[in-house]
């Protein structure tokens, strides 16, 4: 699973700390996630298709390893 | 009471303890009973020269230590999220492996150091402490690495 979360991040001028905040994680799980070391929940993916106003298609996808 | 009733009322019961946690302030609890635990297996010996009180402290040091050493262990992070609970989760299973090996393996290094310093010895059972002091520190150490490289 690839993501381009650090892209949809800038987008929207938010640090890593300060998307954390708005859903209610920790920053390393932002930082785990762009860098592609942890797959969020579907819970998580949702709350992030909220704030980016995008579904969740448009910023996780899949590779062919998965 | 139906089958299906106990087994749902034993999934719910199960699914309470597995996330039974302790609130973030009981880290620093743990740590300063661990410390004290450990300072006071030591110290058992220059307080009293009685054998029978000296092996009543260091039983119930060596339970504190313990006690200490699990409330670190179940105690929540300031912000407990999915990726923490996670490496939580990762971190039990290695300490779980890393326990077991170590346990199955200590008689035979203890056999094998006592035979090379006395030069014999027979294998001896891994005492229960021992064992628990493994699977509690391998987790919080495995933990601690977990979340150190997540900050990279």
């Amino acid at each position: 699973m690839t993501n381009t979360l650090k892209v949809e991040r800038a987008i929207l001028d938010l640090t890593q700390d300060d998307l954390a905040k708005k859903i209610g994680v920790s920053r390393q799980t932002i930082n785990s996630i762009e860098k592609n070391r942890y797959v969020p929940s579907t819970v998580l993916a949702l709350k992030l298709s909220e704030l980016f106003n995008k579904p969740v298609n448009d910023f996780f996808k899949l590779t062919e390893e998965d | 009471m139906s089958i299906k009733k106990i087994i749902a009322c034993e999934r719910k019961s199960l699914g309470k303890v597995s996330k039974f946690q302790l609130p973030h302030h009981f880290k620093k609890v743990g740590w300063v009973l661990f410390i004290v635990s450990f300072i006071s297996l030591f110290a058992s010996s220059i307080i009293t020269t009685d054998e029978s009180l000296k092996s009543t402290i260091v039983i119930i040091v060596k339970y504190t230590m313990l006690i200490g050493l699990l409330m670190v262990s179940l105690a929540k992070e300031p912000i407990e999220d999915e990726f923490i609970k996670s490496m939580r989760m990762k971190s039990y299973m290695i300490a779980f492996i890393l326990g077991v090996i170590q346990t199955l393996n200590m008689p035979f290094i203890t056999l094998g150091v006592e035979t090379i310093v006395d030069g014999g010895s027979t294998l001896k059972p891994v005492n229960d402490f021992f064992v628990l002091w493994v699977l509690l520190f391998c987790q919080i150490l495995v933990f601690h690495v977990f979340k150190s490289t997540a900050n990279d």
